[in-house]
Formats: C-alpha cells, structure tokens, sequence
C-alpha cells in the first residue's frame, strides 16, 4: 500500500525532472548548449496558463496554449539569443542562456507580477481515484500519463520520422548531416521547439502539484533536471529520462528515512548521493554516444 | 563542371590551402594526391562547404557556390564521403541512406532509390536493420559511398575510400569508383595510395604543401620524375 503510494510519487515527480532534463539533453546533444534559461520556458507556460484561464478558454486549449507557446518561445530564444552564437565556444553559448534567463525573468517580476499568482484548478484533478484498495491522486495519476505520453510520442517521432532520425544522426556528427543536404537550421529549431514543448508539459504538471505560479518558478525544477541529466550522462537522452526518475526516486525513497532533524538536509544528501554515484560513473548512467568529429 | 579558382583555407593561424586552382570537367574522375597533411582533405571540405574558404571561387556548372553553407552545396548537387566515412554509427543502415536522400527525393521516390542502391550493394541490403557502426571497415565505406549515391549527385567527392582497409576491401572499392565513373557521375577522388589513384584516374593534381605542385594526365603523373621519386618510391 505504502509502497504503492510511493511509486506513484516517485514516477510523478520523476516524469517532470525527465520532461526537463529531456529537453535540456536534447538541445545539448545537437548545439552543445546547456540552456540555462530552460526554466524561463516553464514560467512563460505558467503565465500563459494564468492569461488563458483568465479569458475562460476550456483546460485543454489552455493546456495547448500553454505547450505551444513554451515551444515557440523556445525557437524565438534560438533564433533571437543563439543562433548568432552559432560558432561560438560552449562557455559563450552557455553565459548567452544565462543572459536570456536573467532578462526573462526581469521581465516577469517588473512586467507581470515578482509574487505568486495562483492557479484553479478544475474541480476534478483534485480527486482520487480508488484502484483495488490504493487511493491514488489524480494530480499524480494525470502526470504520469502525460509523462508517458509525451516520452512515447517522442519516441516514435525520433525513430520514424525524416526529421527526428535527421537530430538523432545531427547528435552524433552534426557537420555531416548538413553534408547531406539537411537544413541544420531547422534541425536546430525542432530541438528547441521540443525542448519547448516538453517544458510546457513538465510546467503543466509543475503547476498542477503546486497550484501557484511565480518569475522564479522554472529555477528549481530545471536545476534538478540538470542534475538529472548528468546523473544519466549529459547528452544522451534515455539518460537523462533514466537520471530523472532516479533523482525522483531519490528525493522521494529518502523521505521515510529522515526525521525532522535531518528533513532539511534532504537536497544535500540527495546531492552527495548524486556525487557518489558520479565518483563509480564519472560519465554519467547511460553516457552519451558521440562519432568521430574531424 | 567544378572549377576552383585561387582557393586558401585558414584553421585560425594556420593556413593547409595557400591558393589552389584545379578544374573537373563532365564524367571525368580527377584524383589529388600527396602526402598526409598536403591539404587535400581540406580541398575537398572547402568545395563542400564543410570548412569555408578564407579566399577563393568555387564554381559548379558555372555557378558560384562561394561562401554558401555545406546544406545549400550539397543540394545543388557536390556531395563528400568524408575521409573516416563517418556513417552515423547508431543509426541503422536504412536510416544512414534514408538520411542521404532525404533532402532531394520524397515518399516513393526517396523508397526507390534506396531500393536502387540496395540491390546494387547486396550486403547492405542484408544489414539494412543493424546499426552502421557495427558493420566491418569496408561496409561502412561501401554504406557512406551509397548514403552520397542516394542524392544522385552531379559531382562525388571521395576522401581516402581507401583507408584503413584490407587490400581486397580496397579492390572492391575501387571496382566501384571505376563503376561509377563508366557510368558517367564525375569524381574527385583524394587518395594518399598514389598508385590506386593513377589507375583509375584520367587526370590528376600533385597537392604538396597546400599548394599543386604538378598537374596532368594520369599517365603523365605517373611517369613524371616527381611523382615517381616522391610517392611511388620507384
């Protein structure tokens, strides 16, 4: 039963750490950027979810509204913020991403709102559902299949289409696929629409355990998910939805564990804990691949 | 068909191209030779755009191809197997070729022709699941050979096809290359085997120091002093 209730948490809280650090991998893998102002991406679909609610839009063309527009944002930060820094080294790509997060979020504490802003949510996601003696919370249960959902949808789009099998090869040799004839701007821009889009899933399901939205609120998840993606290697992507369930499961399976003393300290024994296992896999779980590069 | 006029190419200080002017002309199979470090791989990656050229034209049926990324060349019809082959090696075999037509052909266009190239390479049609990488050194120059194939190209550039290979793999290679060229598909063919090279080639261009030392007929080259005395060690 416990044990049950637990699994739930860990696959619910776990699902948002992999959307993100999915995303972070995704766009890592193919221009070598760790986007910094991934985060921001989440706070931009929050506001959209509290603009579109505002205007009494039904929740699924909230919900659209608020994944399509983080998708968006995300190619416009390509276009905008990085693709002028397309030859540059990854230290000036990654103090760019810090740039476009610190403007971002400016502009959502001087331009909407620095407090909180809480979010309604409909009267049905804060029910139970009853499975054989388990109660289960359909917060947590609409996560994980969103979560399932989305991994599986990204899945197939990477295996069977022009484009997604275009990233997967762009990941390993990104010159060559242009060799090919392949747009690699485009290839670009899909990751970032991707990452985008997984980041208004993840903000979605965020916001749904939350209830509030805030200028600062994509910092601690993304951080996490960074985290994530390094504990599955930085770069491949069954890593970094690997190394999210694992953070998930670390941060929720050490729960029974602490006392009010040590309850605190929870981050930090989770981080040593991430550092032990880095020490025995300095590479990460499942390590990115990478071809030959002349 | 390819006409290159004065081309330099810098990595940072370091100048491997100090003015080069080569011409290909229609379904002739043009080799560079010289030594390693010569700058003939750079050559070919200034022609595809794959490493842009400090200085210098590069024309294709006369028109200019300067300064335009490697996507835009390669669909205007160069396409480079790249010294090393670089196959995406977690990908499988069908997906490497889908990959090197997809820019050019749709739906049952891009299926016919890599159906064409699979029963022209009957090996790869027998790996056509299994991953690029673990196909042997000379399926992997066959399967990177037919990935440029599959855009049906004006103009191949070919890098070291012989490298790292088992003389009977380079002998397949090279039935290929001398297939090719009777059909009809224009070659620039880089090779540090400068004997391979002159037995297939019509013409040809000695690189050494980024620059061409000597130019000429295949059979000129190979009976030239220089050619002789510095690569065939005769």
């Amino acid at each position: 039963m416990e044990f049950v209730q637990y699994l739930v948490n860990i696959l619910s809280l776990g699902g948002i750490y992999a959307l993100l650090a999915l995303g972070l991998a995704i766009v890592f893998s193919i221009v070598g950027l760790i986007n910094f102002a991934h985060g921001e991406l989440m706070t931009i679909a929050g506001y959209l979810i509290v603009l579109s609610l505002s205007f009494g839009l039904p929740l699924p063309v909230v919900l659209l509204v608020a994944c399509l527009g983080a998708a968006l944002s995300a190619v416009l930060m390509d276009r905008i913020a990085f693709r002028p820094m397309r030859s540059a080294s990854v230290t000036t790509l990654m103090i760019t991403s810090f740039g476009v997060s610190t403007i971002c979020k400016v502009f959502f504490q001087n331009g909407v709102s620095a407090r909180g802003r809480a979010v309604a949510l409909p009267e049905w996601m804060s029910g139970t559902l009853t499975f054989g003696g388990f109660q289960i919370g359909m917060v947590p249960l609409t996560s994980i299949a969103l979560t399932a959902l989305a991994l599986i949808g990204l899945d197939i789009f990477l295996r069977k289409t022009t484009l997604g099998v275009a990233m997967r090869a762009a990941s390993e040799d990104f010159i060559m696929v242009s060799l090919l004839g392949l747009r690699a701007n485009t290839v670009i821009a899909t990751s970032f629409a991707i990452s985008g889009l997984l980041a208004g899933i993840a903000a979605i399901l965020w916001i749904s355990q939350r209830g509030s939205v805030d200028p600062l609120m994509g910092f601690t998840p993304v951080l996490k998910a960074f985290i994530a993606a390094i504990i599955g290697g930085l770069g491949s992507l069954r890593g970094a939805v690997l190394g999210g369930f694992v953070l998930g499961a670390l941060e929720v399976g050490s729960e029974p564990f602490l006392t009010t003393g040590t309850a605190p300290y929870r981050d930090a024994l989770v981080l040593l804990a991430v550092v032990l296992l880095l020490l025995v896999k300095p590479d990460g779980l499942l390590p990115a691949v990478r071809g030959l590069r002349s | 068909m390819l006409r290159v006029e004065g081309m330099k190419i810098r990595y940072g200080a370091v100048q491997a191209v100090h003015g080069v002017d080569l011409n290909v002309g229609n379904g002739e199979l043009v080799t560079l030779i010289g030594a390693n470090g010569a700058g003939k791989s750079s050559i070919l990656a200034g022609i595809a755009g794959s490493i842009p050229p400090a200085e210098g034209k590069v024309l294709l049926k006369g028109q200019p191809l300067t300064g335009l990324p490697a996507d835009v060349i390669s669909r205007k019809g160069i396409a480079l197997t790249p010294e090393g082959r670089r196959v995406f090696a977690h990908l499988t075999v069908g997906e490497n070729l889908h990959l090197g037509g997809a820019a050019f052909a749709k739906g049952n266009e891009l299926r016919a022709r890599r159906d064409s190239m699979l029963s022209r390479f009957p090996i790869l049609a027998e790996r056509i699941d299994q991953k690029a990488g673990s196909l042997s050194g000379g399926e992997q120059q066959m399967l990177a050979i037919a990935r440029s194939l599959m855009s049906q190209p004006d103009l191949l550039l070919l890098d070291e096809p012989s490298l790292g290979l088992a003389p009977q793999t380079i002998d397949k290679v090279y039935e290929l290359i001398e297939d090719l060229r009777k059909q009809g598909l224009t070659i620039l063919l880089v090779e540090q085997n400068v004997e391979l090279a002159l037995s297939v080639a019509d013409r040809g261009y000695v690189v050494a120091n980024g620059r061409i030392a000597l130019s000429g007929t295949a059979s000129e080259l190979a009976s030239s002093d220089l050619v002789r005395q510095a690569y065939l060690a005769i």
